[in-house]
């Protein structure tokens, strides 16, 4: 039946991240962004939260939407070390979504540690018109393994990952492979400067012929479905989405009410008060979004039309929100003193990324 | 545990109001054109067919809810009504929650409209001019005044009138409300209104004057009290207008779909159409306005109508709802291509019929300041 309550350990996550968030990762994040890099400590601080060895094959569709409350939570207070931790967390649940048993029980342990664990999800790829649904990158048979051919682009901590999980087009259809950093022919470049969520260090990776033994295809011989990997990743990035402009708002609401232009303060102006309805109402519309994508997933149901949406409605919404809330500082939302900048040039790339978080 | 699935009584009950959907729509036409002509309190084919809103109030359970299960009905709204409808006679409503017993006994069980708007005062309901004073000789309360677009007026058997009341000692007017049964002299109906969309929805305007109606038919509601009935109706009326958008998307779906080019959803934003792109950002801006409004009542059929959380939520929801449906309408007309603007398709007929849903039960901009007053913790001073 239809019904919106959370249990406790739900209520309680989400009481714990944003106090979380707030204490500790809000006051790090323009610093992290001037840098573009996370220190050890700090991804091993993220590490923390359990997020990675919570995951829960048993539970999967309370956990889903767990998933998201904690992916908002985080995203609320950062954005970028929202992504940091859901990165290798995506990596870990695909594992533990479609992986073979062998597969599981080699990978899954690594990610059950106290300290971060690299690894991530390689998706996108650089050409224009590039599409998630036509891949570039191929895969070959090769004996009974498969030669890898092509470039990811913007794979988050590809510098640290242990593991990538490339997505390729194998014999017609899409796959997933489990390719070891050190194998032959895989080239990690450097991290290249961007917009938004500078400090996730993403790197092209490049897959020079290399070779992949049978074993290391997702779900080995019965294969894996892709879509849901990339449906995952769409809920995931809807969650991260609707912390970053609730963010927004938050920050917002307070300042409106504060500033006083010819007489009044901005936050009385119908057009500004308005402006800060519409993200409350949108916010709250996408976080239902996310949810109910997350909740499709997570009774192993269809959830590519649930996911698409609410990837899709989030990403205009977020950039909209994050466009508006910057708009209302004025000149202070320009510059680089105040975080609005930041979290609009977050917003632009977050609603443009595909095949990093996961539900 | 937060659950997005419909219960099998859930779908049987949608289904029924589906199929009543698909047989009213033969007739959507005809009422379009045929305004002045009330729809039949049943229609032809209503015989034999079960009536999904008396099976959900008469049992419940195995569904999402009452009011859940209810809002899933609002959201298969027709075109003709496939029989009598009460939900959208709201002066019942008031009496049922802000009526004394024997008001309960005497009026709950009349279809009564609810009417407020006057010519001078439609958001702003202090701007109104009709006035009630009371007869200490006659115990009796006079009321003059003008009020139209009255939803299901035309059927009613009268009305739930707000009037301005006589000054009190700081010379402040309060509203006061009363019973009007139409045949009281001093009552005159003025017929349906000749409206651009929604032709076939009951509106009507009438005249007060001096229009006696006894002490027993005033209600002990101010202000406040008579408009928390749009606390329910504005997520239901949400519903019907998300459902002419839903009309009009389906339309839109149904010729990509016979020209080959059905929505992959699996694909990024850079590999899909124009066609296809602008149809999934309406379809999400549907989606997530549906899901608010079920969330506005499942809030509403947990903490209850008069919950200040419920009401904030009926706002959000017609806010987005509103101008979802203005924009789904719009801009599938551009979708289906020319043909859209002739007689030939309904479309043309959901377009002229979504217009009003941003409008009235609250406009946009209302509703904006209903939730931007709470959220910013204005009162209507510091915020007007």
């Amino acid at each position: 039946m239809i019904t919106f309550d959370l249990s406790e350990e739900q209520e309680l996550a989400r009481a714990a991240m944003k106090g979380f968030g707030a204490g500790e990762l809000r006051p790090i994040a323009q610093k992290l962004d001037r840098d573009s890099a996370i220190s050890m400590s700090t991804l091993d601080l993220l590490w923390s939260t359990g997020l990675a060895q919570m995951q829960d094959a048993e539970n999967k569709g309370e956990c889903a939407i767990l998933n998201a409350i904690v992916l908002e939570e985080l995203a609320a207070a950062d954005a970028t070390l929202a992504l940091a931790l859901a990165t290798p967390v995506a990596f870990a649940q695909a594992i533990l979504d479609q992986g073979s048993p062998a597969q599981r029980q080699t990978l899954l342990p690594l990610f059950q540690g106290d300290g971060f664990h690299a690894a991530a999800i390689a998706l996108m790829e650089p050409s224009f018109g590039s599409n998630v649904s036509m891949l570039a990158t191929t895969a070959v048979r090769d004996g009974d393994g498969w030669r890898l051919k092509g470039r990811k682009t913007l794979v988050p901590l590809a510098s640290l990952a242990s593991h990538f999980l490339v997505i390729a087009q194998a014999e017609g259809e899409r796959a997933a492979f489990i390719v070891d950093r050190g194998a032959s022919g895989v080239r990690i470049e450097a991290p290249v400067p961007t917009v938004g969520l500078r400090a996730l260090e993403m790197s092209d990776v490049s897959f020079d012929d290399v070779r992949i033994a049978s074993a290391a295809r997702l779900g080995e011989h019965a294969g894996s479905d892709v879509q849901r990997i990339i449906d995952s990743s769409r809920a995931g990035l809807a969650a991260v989405m609707t912390g970053l402009s609730r963010g927004v708002m938050e920050y917002v609401i307070p300042y409106a009410k504060d500033r006083v232009v010819h007489g009044s303060a901005l936050a009385s102006k119908q057009s500004v008060a308005f402006r800060i309805a519409d993200m409350y109402i949108d916010v709250a519309a996408m976080r239902l979004m996310a949810w109910r994508a997350a909740f499709e997933l997570g009774n192993r149901r269809n959830a590519t039309r649930a996911a698409q949406l609410a990837y899709t409605y989030a990403a205009r919404q977020s950039m909209l929100i994050a466009d508006e809330g910057l708009q209302i500082f004025g000149g202070h939302g320009f510059v680089r003193e105040h975080p609005i900048e930041m979290w609009y040039r977050n917003a632009r790339a977050v609603s443009m990324l595909e095949g990093v978080a996961g539900v | 545990m937060v659950d997005f699935t419909l219960t099998p009584k859930d779908e049987y009950l949608v289904n029924i109001a589906r199929e009543d959907s698909a047989i009213a729509r033969k007739y959507a036409r005809y009422y379009d054109q045929h305004h002045e002509e009330l729809e039949p309190v049943e229609l032809p084919e209503a015989l034999g067919r079960p009536d999904p809103y008396a099976l959900l109030e008469a049992d419940p359970t195995g569904t999402s809810g009452p009011i859940v299960a209810q809002a899933l009905l609002h959201l298969e709204y027709p075109d003709v009504r496939m029989r009598r409808d009460t939900n959208r006679f709201l002066g019942t409503k008031i009496i049922k929650y802000a009526g004394t017993p024997d008001q309960i006994e005497r009026f709950g069980g009349m279809l009564l409209s609810i009417a407020i708007s006057e010519p001078g005062a439609g958001s702003d309901p202090r701007a109104m001019v009709g006035t009630a004073r009371y007869d200490e000789a006659t115990d009796e309360w006079v009321l003059n005044g003008e009020k139209i677009y009255c939803s299901g007026f035309g059927e009613a058997a009268g009305a739930v009138v707000m009037l301005k009341g006589p000054p009190d000692e700081r010379g402040v007017r309060p509203f006061c409300s009363f019973v009007v049964e139409k045949g009281t002299p001093g009552l005159q109906p003025l017929g349906q209104v000749d409206k651009m969309g929604m032709r076939a929805w009951d509106t009507a305007d009438f005249v007060l004057q001096d229009c006696r109606v006894p002490s027993r038919n005033k209600l002990d509601a101010d202000f406040k009290r008579m408009l928390m009935v749009f606390n329910g109706s504005r997520a239901m009326v949400t519903a019907f207008g998300l459902k002419t958008a839903r009309n009009i998307l389906d339309a839109v779906r149904e010729d990509l779909v016979d020209a080959g080019q059905a929505i992959d959803y699996e694909q990024g934003r850079n590999a899909r159409s124009v066609l296809q792109d602008r149809v999934i950002a309406l379809e999400a801006l549907h989606d997530a306005t549906e899901l608010l409004i079920l969330h506005a009542k499942w809030s509403e059929q947990t903490n209850g109508l008069t919950d200040e959380g419920t009401m904030v939520e009926a706002s959000m929801a017609k806010a987005l709802g509103g101008m979802a449906t203005r924009r789904i309408t719009q801009e599938c007309m551009e979708l289906l291509g020319p043909r859209s603007l002739t007689e030939e398709l309904l479309a043309e007929k959901w377009f002229r019929d979504a217009r009003i849903f941003d409008i009235f039960e609250g406009a946009g901009e209302i509703n904006r300041l209903i939730v931007a007053r709470w959220l910013l913790n204005y009162s209507s001073k510091e915020l007007n």
